[in-house]
C-alpha cells in the first residue's frame, strides 16, 4: 500500500507545480495592477486561478498521451447484455410490485390482475433462468476486470501477478493466487511458490 | 485585457476542435488514451470559458470602456450587482455565458458518467464539443464580446437598459439559460446512443436527472419572467404571448412531454423512437428559440435585415442539426423498434401518449403562431400580428384538456384498466369537481371558463389526495405503522411518482391563478386630485403627484389612498421613472397591494404635473399570487423526485424561489431597444387617451395592438407609448362615428397598410392558414397516432401467447417472491 501513496504523490507533484505557478503569477499580477477595490482584487485572483485551471486542463489533455497507464484498453465483454438482462429483470419485478400495489389501490380488476401477474411472473422466471446460466461466466469477467482495475490504480504491482490464477486440481475452480484452500471444494491448494 | 479575452476564446475553439477530433478518433480506434486526452481537452474548454468569464466580469467592474460590449451595457454609476449581471445583459455576452454554462454542465455530466457509460462518453464529448464550437465560432467571427473601439474610447458607458435593472432580471436569464443549456446534455447522450447503437435504456437513466434539473430551471426561468413582466412592465398581466416568452415555453412543452414518455420507455420499452425524437426536438427548440429572439426574424423583417449574418449562421447550424440527428434516427430505426405493445388505450401508457400528443401540439401551435407573421410577410408582403387573442383561443382549451389528463392519468393502471375500476377511482374526484362547479354557480359565479377550470382543479386535487390516502392505507396495512409514517414511507419509496404528484399540485395551483385572470376587473381612469375610482371591492383615491430625483433617475410618483369595502386600508405609490441616458424609455413602477385572494394593481399611465391630474390603470387581479405559490410547490415536488443521489438538487429546489420567468425576454427587449430606432420623438401620451367611453371601444382596445415596434405588440389598452396613445385616439374617433367592429378593423387595415394593428389576423386569404393550421396539425397527429395504435393492437393479437409456469420452477418461484420482498 505504501507504493500506492508514493505514486499518487508523484502525480500530485505536477499538480502542485501548476498551483504554485498560479499563486506566484497572482502575486505578481496583483503587485503590478494594484487593484483599487476589493472586488477587483477578488476578480484578479479569479482570473489567475482560472489560468491555473487552464494549465491543469492542458496537463490533463497531454498526460493521457504520454503516460503508460492507458496503453491497454479494458474490454467489457458481454457485460452490456448481462446488464440489460439484469435490468429487464428488475423492471419486471418492479412491474409486479406496482401491479400488486395498483391491485391494492383498486385500480385493476381481479381477473386482469391474475392474467397480468402470471404473465409477468413467467417472464421474470424466464429471465432468472437466463441469468443463472450466465452466472459462472460473469464471475470470471468480474475478476478479470477487477484485476485490470487494480493494475490501473496500483501501478507498483506487476500486472501479471494479479491476473494470475491458480486452478484447483480437484474441482477446477479458479482461485486467487495466494489462496491456501479452494473456495469451491475446500481442498488444500498446492501453491506454486 | 480584450486581447487576452479574445485569445482565450480562440484557444477554447481550438480545444473544442481537438476534443471533438480526439474523441471520435479515439472511439473509432478504440484507444483509451486518445479518448482520455479528448476528455482532458473538454475539461480544458471549461477552464478556458471560466477564464474568459472572469476576464469580462473584470472588464465590467474595472470600467474598461475600450471594450464595446462593456460600454454598451454598463456605466460607472451602476451598482456592483448590476455590473456583474451585465455579463449576460446583451447578445454577445449571453452567447458567451451560454458556452460557459454548457462547458460546465458538460464537464459535470461527462465526469459523473465516465465509468457507467464508457461507450457513450466519447460521442457525448464530441456532440457537446460541436455545439460549443458553433457558438464559439459565432463569437469569433461575428459577435466577439471582447471587440474594442479602435478610436474614440468613451469615458463612460451607456448603461444597462433600466428595465433590466431589477433583481428578477438578474436571476431570470441565468435560470432560463440553465434550463436551455441543460437540455443539451440529454441531446448529447441521445445522439451518442444513436451513433454507437447502444440503444438500451441506459442512456435514458443517465439523462433523466439532467432533464428534470433543466426542466426545473426552465420552469423557474419562465415563472421569474412572468413575475418580472407583472411587476416591471406594468400592463397588468404576466404572459403576453410575446415571441420571446414563447421561445422559452417551446422547449418546456417538449421537455414535459419527454419527462412523461420516458416513464413509458422505462417500464414498457415502448415509445423508443418517440423519446429520442423528443430529445432532439427539445434541443432543436432551444436553439431555435435563441435564433428566433436573437436574429430579429420574428419581431419584423427589418430586424431580420439587421443581422442577416447571424440568421444565416443559425440557419445553417439548425439545418445541419436536423439532418444529422434525424439521419441517425432513420439509420438506427431497426434497433429502435418497440419491444412491447399497448394492451389497451385505457391504461396509463395510453394517457401518456395522449398527454404527449397534446403537449407536442401546444409546442407546434405556439411555434407556428409565433412564426406566422414572418411567414405571412414573406408570402404576401403584408404585415400582420398574431397576438394574445389568437393564442388564448387555442391555448385555453388545450390547457384545460391537459389539466383533465393530469387528473385522470394517475388513476389508470399500467397496461390495463377496466371500466369498473375506473368508476371506483373516479367517483370521489368527480363528485368533488361537480360540487365545486355547482357551488360556484350557486353563489353567482358566472365566468364559465374559470368556473370550469376551478372544477378541474378540484378534480385533480381530488385524485391526487385519493392517491396519497389510498396508497398510505395500503402501505399501512402492509407495514402496520400509522397513516402519517406510511405516507412518508410511501413518498420516500417512490419519490419520482409522488414527487411528480406534488408537481401536479403545483400545476393545479398555477392554473387557479390563471383562471383568476378570467374575472379580473380593470378600469382606466383620468383622475384629478381628490377624485377616486371604484374597482371591485376597492376604491382608490388620487391625492397628489410628486416629483423627485435620486441622482440616477427622475421619479414622478402619485400618492394614492386605498379603500376596501369603504374602509381605508393603506396607500399606494405608482410611479414613472426616467433613468439618466434612457429618458426616452421611462419605466412604469407598478404599485401592488397583495393578498391571497387578489392583487390590487395600479399603474400610472400618464400625468400632467401642471394640474396634478393623471390617468391610471387600476386592476384587480384575482388569485394571481397562487401562480407563484404553485411554482414553489412544483419546485419542491421536482426536488423530491430528484432527491435520491443529489442532495444538492434537493437544496436548490427547496428554496421556494417564489418566482420565475420567461426567457430571454429581457435580452430581446434590450436587443430590440438597440436594433430598432426609437420612434422619432417620444411624446408622453396625454392622460385623456386611456379613458374609454363605450363598451365597444373598451373591447376593441383589447383586440387591437400597438404597432410602435418597440413593444411586443401589447394591446392598446395595455401599451403606454405614444403610438398607442395616438391609436387609441383614432379608435375613439371611429367609435364616435358609430362604426361597427368590422368597419373599424378595416379602417385600421387601410390606415396602417396591413393587418398589423389587429391582435389576430382576419380569417381570409393567406391568413386563413393561421386558422387552419392548428386543425391541420391536430388531424395529422391524430392520424399518426391512430396508425400507431392500429399497429400496436395488431401486434397485440399476434403475441397473445400466454406463458405458463412450469412445475419445476417452483423453487424459482419462491426465489422470485423473496426478491420481490427485498425490492424496497
Amino acid at each position: 500500500m505504501s507504493s500506492e501513496i508514493s505514486t499518487n504523490s508523484g502525480s500530485l507533484r505536477q499538480w502542485h507545480v501548476v498551483v504554485l505557478v498560479a499563486l506566484f503569477a497572482s502575486a505578481v499580477g496583483v503587485v503590478m495592477v494594484r487593484p483599487d477595490s476589493p472586488e477587483l482584487l477578488v476578480l484578479l485572483v479569479a482570473i489567475f486561478s482560472s489560468v491555473a485551471v487552464v494549465g491543469l486542463g492542458i496537463y490533463r489533455t497531454v498526460w493521457p498521451l504520454t503516460t503508460r497507464e492507458f496503453r491497454e484498453r479494458t474490454e467489457m465483454v458481454g457485460s452490456r447484455t448481462r446488464a440489460a438482462l439484469d435490468q429487464k429483470k428488475t423492471l419486471i419485478l418492479r412491474s409486479i410490485k406496482e401491479l400488486e400495489f395498483d391491485r391494492a389501490m383498486g385500480k385493476v380488476s381481479t381477473s386482469d390482475f391474475e392474467e397480468l401477474s402470471s404473465h409477468l411472473r413467467a417472464r421474470a422466471i424466464e429471465l432468472m433462468k437466463q441469468l443463472d446460466i450466465d452466472a459462472p461466466n460473469y464471475y470470471d469477467l468480474i475478476e478479470r476486470e477487477l484485476a485490470e482495475r487494480l493494475v490501473k490504480t496500483d501501478k507498483g504491482l506487476d500486472p501479471g501477478l494479479l491476473a494470475a490464477r491458480q486452478v484447483c486440481d480437484e474441482c477446477g475452480a479458479s482461485n486467487d493466487i495466494d489462496a491456501r484452500f479452494c473456495k469451491s471444494c475446500g481442498l488444500h491448494l498446492h501453491s506454486q511458490d | 485585457m480584450s486581447l487576452f479575452g479574445s485569445f482565450t476564446l480562440y484557444a477554447a475553439f481550438v480545444a473544442c476542435a481537438y476534443a471533438l477530433a480526439a474523441s471520435v478518433a479515439g472511439a473509432r480506434r478504440r484507444s483509451t488514451r486518445v479518448i482520455e486526452s479528448g476528455i482532458g481537452a473538454f475539461y480544458l474548454v471549461t477552464a478556458l470559458m471560466t477564464l474568459a468569464s472572469a476576464i469580462i466580469v473584470y472588464a465590467f467592474v474595472s470600467h474598461d470602456y475600450t471594450i464595446r460590449y462593456v460600454d454598451r451595457y454598463s456605466d460607472s454609476a451602476q451598482p456592483l450587482f448590476y455590473k456583474l449581471t451585465s455579463y449576460w445583459g446583451g447578445l454577445d455576452g449571453s452567447i458567451m455565458f451560454w458556452v460557459f454554462l454548457l462547458s460546465v454542465f458538460g464537464a459535470i455530466a461527462v465526469h459523473s458518467n465516465r465509468e457507467r457509460q464508457r461507450e457513450l462518453i466519447p460521442y457525448v464529448v464530441a456532440v457537446i464539443a460541436s455545439v460549443q464550437m458553433f457558438f464559439l465560432f459565432l463569437m469569433i467571427v461575428h459577435k466577439n464580446p471582447f471587440a474594442t473601439y479602435l478610436l474614440e474610447i468613451p469615458t463612460d458607458g451607456r448603461g444597462l437598459n433600466p428595465l433590466l435593472q431589477n433583481p428578477y432580471m438578474a436571476i431570470h436569464p441565468p435560470s432560463l439559460y440553465t434550463g436551455f443549456v441543460g437540455m443539451t446534455i440529454p441531446f448529447a447522450f441521445g445522439m451518442a446512443a444513436l451513433i454507437t447503437g447502444y440503444l438500451d435504456d441506459s442512456w435514458l437513466r443517465a439523462v433523466r436527472r439532467w432533464t428534470m434539473f433543466s426542466w426545473l430551471f426552465l420552469s423557474l426561468g419562465l415563472t421569474l419572467g412572468m413575475i418580472w413582466a407583472y411587476e416591471e412592465l406594468g400592463w397588468g398581466g404576466w404572459w403576453g404571448w410575446d415571441p420571446v416568452e414563447n421561445a422559452g415555453a417551446l422547449p418546456w412543452f417538449t421537455a414535459t412531454a419527454f419527462l412523461h414518455s420516458v416513464m413509458v420507455q422505462e417500464r414498457r420499452s415502448m415509445l423508443r423512437i418517440w423519446n429520442i425524437t423528443l430529445v432532439i426536438v427539445t434541443f432543436f427548440l432551444t436553439i431555435f428559440g435563441t435564433f428566433m429572439t436573437r436574429s430579429g426574424v420574428v419581431q419584423s423583417v427589418h430586424a431580420f435585415g439587421e443581422d442577416p449574418e447571424l440568421a444565416m449562421l443559425f440557419g445553417i447550424f439548425m439545418v445541419a442539426l436536423l439532418v444529422i440527428s434525424f439521419g441517425f434516427v432513420i439509420y438506427r430505426l431497426p434497433l429502435l423498434r418497440s419491444r412491447n405493445e399497448l394492451e389497451t388505450w385505457v391504461s396509463r401508457e395510453g394517457a401518456f401518449v395522449l398527454n404527449n400528443w397534446i403537449l407536442l401540439f401546444s409546442a407546434f401551435f405556439i411555434l407556428f403562431a409565433t412564426m406566422f407573421p414572418t411567414l405571412s410577410e414573406a408570402v404576401t408582403g403584408q404585415r400582420i400580428t398574431v397576438g394574445p387573442p389568437f393564442f388564448n383561443k387555442w391555448m385555453i382549451p388545450i390547457g384545460l384538456a391537459l389539466l383533465f389528463l393530469t387528473g385522470v392519468g394517475p388513476l389508470l393502471a399500467w397496461r390495463k384498466s377496466t371500466f369498473n375500476n375506473l368508476r371506483y377511482q373516479l367517483q370521489w374526484p368527480m363528485f368533488l369537481s361537480i360540487v365545486t362547479m355547482v357551488g360556484l354557480y350557486a353563489i353567482g359565479f358566472r365566468v364559465w371558463v374559470s368556473g370550469f377550470c376551478f372544477g378541474l382543479c378540484a378534480f385533480v386535487i381530488g385524485t391526487i389526495s385519493q392517491e396519497f390516502i389510498r396508497g398510505a392505507n395500503v402501505r399501512r396495512e402492509a407495514t402496520g405503522t400509522d397513516l402519517f409514517t406510511a405516507m412518508v414511507g410511501l413518498v420516500m419509496r417512490s419519490r419520482r411518482r409522488y414527487g411528480g404528484y406534488l408537481v401536479h399540485i403545483g400545476i393545479v395551483l398555477m392554473f387557479l391563478g390563471f383562471a383568476g385572470a378570467g374575472f379580473k376587473q380593470s378600469e382606466q381612469v383620468l383622475l384629478n386630485p381628490g377624485e377616486q375610482v371604484e374597482v371591485g371591492r376597492f376604491s382608490v383615491r388620487h391625492d397628489r403627484l410628486s416629483e423627485s430625483d435620486d441622482g440616477r433617475k427622475q421619479m414622478v410618483t402619485s400618492h394614492m389612498t386605498v379603500f376596501k369595502d369603504d374602509k381605508e386600508v393603506g396607500e399606494l405609490f405608482p410611479a414613472r421613472w426616467f433613468y439618466r441616458k434612457h429618458e426616452t424609455e421611462p419605466t412604469t413602477e407598478v404599485a401592488i397591494r397583495r393578498s391571497v385572494s387578489e392583487d390590487l394593481y395600479v399603474t400610472l399611465a400618464a400625468y400632467e404635473l401642471g394640474d396634478q391630474s393623471a390617468s391610471f390603470q387600476v386592476t384587480v387581479n384575482p388569485l394571481v399570487n397562487w401562480i407563484w405559490l404553485g411554482f414553489s410547490v412544483l419546485a419542491f415536488g421536482t426536488g423530491i423526485a430528484l432527491l435520491p443521489e443529489s442532495a444538492f438538487a434537493f437544496v436548490t429546489a427547496q428554496v421556494p424561489s417564489g418566482a420565475a420567468t420567461t426567457s430571454v425576454f429581457i435580452l430581446a427587449l434590450s436587443l430590440a431597444a438597440f436594433s430598432i430606432p426609437i420612434n422619432a420623438q417620444v411624446a408622453e401620451p396625454t392622460p385623456e387617451s386611456y379613458v374609454t367611453e363605450s363598451e365597444l371601444e373598451e373591447q376593441l382596445q383589447r383586440e387591437l395592438v400597438c404597432v410602435c415596434g418597440t413593444c411586443p405588440h401589447y394591446t392598446l389598452a395595455d401599451c403606454k407609448c405614444a403610438t398607442a396613445a395616438y391609436m387609441r385616439g383614432e379608435l375613439k374617433e371611429q367609435v364616435k362615428q358609430g362604426k361597427t367592429k368590422n368597419e373599424i378593423f378595416h379602417y385600421f387595415i387601410d390606415q396602417y397598410g396591413s393587418q398589423e394593428p389587429l391582435g389576430a389576423p382576419l380569417d381570409e386569404g393567406f391568413n386563413r392558414l393561421a386558422w387552419l393550421f392548428p386543425y391541420g396539425v391536430g388531424a395529422t397527429f391524430l392520424l399518426g397516432f391512430a396508425t400507431v395504435a392500429i399497429r400496436w393492437s395488431r401486434h397485440n393479437k399476434e403475441s397473445k401467447v400466454s406463458l405458463a409456469i412450469q412445475p419445476e420452477d417452483a423453487k424459482l418461484e419462491t426465489r422470485l417472491d423473496n426478491e420481490l420482498r427485498d425490492l424496497d
